[in-house]
């Protein structure tokens, strides 16, 4: 494989990411599932980087799981859209940044909708005049929250503590690095690399010291699917195409999975569970899974968080084997711990995946 | 009632995702539904194109528009630009409001999504909430999900949310007034209204089908929607 | 005053018609941007329909011309000037030339491969393009993958770069279809035992001897034709390539390992064609092709007097396409250089 073919499709794929002064909107998905993640994003972009980043209570999803799950139908989702954008204008933003991968395709289909269909932004204008008695503007920049973190991965770098090389060879670590598909499956442009090479999490990856492996299926879709997953009769789609990129994988020895997407970790992650109980199998060394952390998680153990801090806790496949491998230090029985310490029981051990 | 082609070529969708398909394969080759069902993104596209009515209402009607993931993939490859992806969202629309999708196996779930993300959008003003994805449904989370919701409160202040309260944060309570210009919104754009209808049309299929449909998740119609997979789906042909 | 012509360019369009001016007494300066005339026509191997080394056909376009003509060598316009019934060619090395005709053959660059990104083509080692093939044909060395072994399976992709809005080239490039089904027969023989695929959307054999290559193909050779267009390559750990492709006759989606992708690229257009278009104020297509009076009977003119065009800088066409089309323009050329005074 050469490398230099790929720097080169880099280098076409450069796109305009905001530096400061952001409206932050967030996920449904990295909420629930990943919570900590947006805690570190936030801290990592206030407490380390200075940078002004907003958040409007009153902002709400953007609908996109009901959008694509078909249930809203598209003059909702763009009316709610506007909405957020409203929220924008009042407080004096024009920086959008989403933690939602598939908010972020949607926005920009939003916008390029009203770019080529100026009667339709007219139509929406009015329907949210009419629900809400709100108006809006356009925001000048959208960017994903892992386009931010790619944007100062080498500020992060600098100030980090931690290395994505084993901490005793000093090998780099392999990573897999994981794009949901609506970071730039529709929109090539607005991605930083493009659809085929995307750069945002190979760009952290180089940075922060690791190296990324190629394999066949890397632009595959994880599986969420949307519906695909939401019922039950379908789930089965949603598996067998994590099974799909697991399978691919595996022969290359990943020390861990890296995500931008809130649905992404969480499918990865909780496939490898469900894979290993109905089929006995395990992808990572020795009866465990391939960690998979989110690029909040990650850019938060190059700073030095504590890894309970950063949620690492609720990951169904542990973590614990890659933090060993970059020499960093936790505590094991503070890991279910709650705020104050509180004893909080540990959740039950799966029958076949390794656990901690 | 016009036409059907005439009613999907009135999305602005439709246009950007129909503009003369070649039959390449490109969006089949690369799609997750065709490696595992019998799909393939391409024989809707190749439908769409005779504008035939017969055939349109079939597809409305059937299966086949229901198995796409949007992904998005296929609007990645087509050299036409293309975009099998937008189509089947127009046609899913469309197969709901006219009160088509009853008729199809997986069309059928609409109602179970309807109840579950689409309320909790008007409930909590997100499509998810930890308290809804009941371990007992969902096995596939694993025990430390299980772990978590048992003791959600205290486990959420350690990540560091602001759980059900009021304020900025993670999974905070959205102010009522903010979830009530949700609903407008969905009264003003016709989310309510295709709510509605997926209830209404969902209710008079589990009354052909002599199945129970009470307002709860628990009621015997959902109970089928949410778990019946008919093995064709994916059987070899 | 014996009045000249000058035809930037020193292809197969070029050498021919200034050997046809030559012959209707005209004097003509050759202008080639590389170190020798010929232009593409150096490169391949053995030509479609009938598989005849390109070096002959060569031999016989320069010894047609002979000395006849002044041919300068890496050399290129600069700057062209229109006057009123002439044009002032300034040199990149700074000499100004005033002739009273100019003829564009500046000829065509293959579509870069690279841009096609889900083929890997400069990533993946063993995806190659049909131009390297020739290559590796003209050499006399045997094909074989990166790691120096016989493919036991070769795959052919038709139409990259071509008819292919995300490439930016919406037109049919034309000669690729047969380059693939003649490489196709190449491959087998040089070695026989291994598996030969084509990936197509449509097979263009419209001209003479061609259909009956894909039936040779087909017949003699048990060439696999499969109908779709790849969708995406990827690499295995050794190094093969892994496909994905719809069979649209069967409809049925599959991947595909091979040990060596063959990538059938297409034309473009030279951004120097265009550049220099631009300075001479002559009309480019949308497909970036320059455009000429009328398709059917003035294609060697363009929108200004005294300025033509031939060969493949006005769109795809074969060898022997473009030696017609360049006799034609040297003879409309011939034409208007009588009406001058």
């Amino acid at each position: 494989m050469i490398n230099e073919g790929k720097k080169r499709i880099w280098k076409d794929y450069q796109k305009e990411i905001a530096d400061d002064r952001y409206f932050y909107v967030r996920s449904c998905i990295r909420q629930n599932f990943f919570p900590a993640s947006e805690k570190a994003f936030l801290r990592i972009m206030q407490e380390e980087l200075k940078k002004d980043v907003f958040e409007n209570a009153a902002h709400t999803t953007c609908s996109g799981i009901g959008y694509h799950s078909d249930v809203v139908p598209f003059d909702t989702t763009m009316t709610v859209i506007a909405r957020q954008f409203s929220l924008m204008t009042e407080s004096g933003n024009e920086n959008l940044v989403t933690s939602c991968i598939t908010s972020f395709g949607l926005y920009n289909e939003v916008l390029e909708t009203w770019k080529h269909f100026p009667d339709v932004l007219k139509k929406v204008r009015g329907y949210l005049k009419t629900a809400t008695g709100r108006e809006f503007e356009i925001p000048k920049n959208v960017a994903h929250a892992s386009d931010v973190i790619f944007r100062f991965r080498k500020e992060i770098s600098a100030i980090g503590v931690n290395r994505l090389v084993h901490h005793e060879t000093g090998r780099p670590l392999k990573v897999v690095e994981h794009i949901g598909c609506h970071y730039s499956k529709m929109f090539p442009s607005k991605g930083v690399g493009g659809a085929e090479y995307p750069y945002v999490l190979v760009g952290m990856v180089e940075e922060w010291g690791g190296e990324v492996i190629d394999y066949p299926e890397r632009r595959h879709c994880c599986g969420f699917g949307f519906r695909q997953y939401l019922v039950r009769a379908n789930r089965g789609y949603s598996l067998a195409n994590s099974k799909k990129k697991f399978e691919s994988m595996k022969p290359y020895k990943p020390d861990f999975i890296l995500t931008n997407c809130p649905g992404c970790p969480m499918f990865l992650d909780r496939w490898q569970y469900t894979l290993s109980e109905m089929e006995g199998v395990t992808y990572g060394e020795n009866g465990r899974g391939i960690p998979v952390l989110t690029y909040e998680e990650l850019a938060g153990l190059i700073l030095g968080y504590d890894p309970w801090d950063l949620g690492l806790q609720v990951h169904q496949v542990p973590v614990e084997p890659l933090l060993d491998k970059m020499g960093i230090q936790y505590d094991t029985s503070r890991k279910f711990l709650g705020k104050d310490g509180q004893d909080l029981g540990r959740p039950d051990a799966p029958s076949v995946l390794k656990f901690f | 009632m016009d036409r059907l082609y005439d009613m999907l070529s009135a999305d602005v969708r439709f246009k950007e995702g129909l503009k003369a398909c070649l039959h390449c394969g490109t969006c089949t080759a690369i799609c997750p539904a065709a490696e595992f069902y019998n799909y393939q993104p391409r024989k809707i596209v190749e439908i769409l194109q005779t504008k035939n009515e017969e055939e349109i209402e079939a597809l409305l009607k059937g299966d086949m528009i229901w198995y796409c993931g949007e992904c998005m993939s296929c609007v990645t490859r087509c050299p036409r630009g293309n975009a099998p992806g937008l189509l089947i969202t127009v046609l899913r629309g469309l197969s709901q409001d006219l009160g088509y999708f009853t008729e199809s196996e997986k069309g059928r779930q609409q109602l179970a999504i309807k109840r579950t993300v689409g309320e909790w959008i008007l409930e909590y003003g997100y499509c998810m909430f930890p308290s809804e994805v009941r371990p007992e449904a969902h096995p596939e989370q694993g025990p430390v999900w299980k772990w978590e919701v048992e003791h959600i409160e205290e486990v959420m202040e350690r990540l560091g949310a602001n759980y059900a309260k009021t304020g900025p944060g993670i999974l905070r309570k959205v102010p009522d007034e903010d979830l009530q210009e949700l609903k407008k919104i969905f009264d003003v754009t016709g989310g309510t209204r295709r709510f509605e209808k997926i209830e209404a049309c969902s209710r008079q299929k589990a009354e052909e089908m002599g199945m129970e449909l009470t307002d709860s998740l628990d009621s015997e119609y959902v109970h089928h929607i949410y778990t019946t997979n008919d093995p064709k789906h994916t059987a070899a042909e | 005053m014996a009045k000249t012509v000058v035809i930037v360019g020193g292809g197969v369009a070029g050498m021919t018609a200034a050997s046809r001016l030559a012959d209707l007494g005209e004097k003509v300066l050759l202008l080639e941007r590389e170190e020798e005339i010929g232009g593409h026509l150096r490169n391949w191997d053995r030509l479609f329909p009938n598989r005849r080394p390109g070096s002959e056909v060569l031999h016989d376009l320069k010894e047609t011309l002979g000395n006849r003509v002044e041919i300068r060598c890496n050399e290129s316009p600069g700057e062209i000037h229109s006057l009123q019934s002439s044009f002032i060619v300034e040199l990149e090395s700074g000499e100004k030339i005033t002739c009273d005709a100019v003829l564009m053959a500046t000829g065509f660059d293959l579509f870069d491969a690279r841009r096609k990104e889900e083929y890997g083509y400069g990533i993946y080692d063993n995806v190659i393009t049909s131009a390297d093939l020739e290559r590796m044909l003209r050499s006399g060395s045997p094909v074989t993958t990166s790691a120096g072994k016989a493919p036991s399976r070769v795959g052919f992709v038709h139409c990259v770069g071509s008819r292919d809005e995300k490439a930016g080239n919406l037109y049919c490039s034309k000669v690729c279809c047969v380059t693939g089904v003649k490489q196709a027969i190449e491959i087998k023989e040089h070695l026989p035992g291994s598996e030969v695929f084509g990936f197509y959307m449509d097979l263009r054999m419209y001209d003479r001897h061609f259909e009956e290559m894909y039936y040779e193909a087909q017949q003699k050779w048990e060439i696999n034709f499969l109908r779709g267009r790849v969708s995406e390559c990827a690499e295995n750990e050794d190094q093969s390539i892994v496909l994905k492709i719809e069979d649209t006759l069967t409809s049925r989606p599959l991947k595909m390992t091979v040990d060596l992708l063959v990538l059938l690229v297409g034309f473009v257009q030279k951004p120097e064609t265009v550049r220099i278009a631009k300075l001479l104020g002559i009309s480019i297509g949308e497909d970036r092709f320059l455009e000429c009076l009328d398709e059917h009977t003035r294609f060697n003119y363009t929108g200004k007097p005294g300025i033509f065009v031939a060969g493949t800088s006005r769109g795809p066409l074969t060898i022997a396409n473009t030696i017609a089309d360049a006799g034609e323009a040297a003879l409309q050329i011939h034409n208007y250089l009588k009406t001058l005074k």
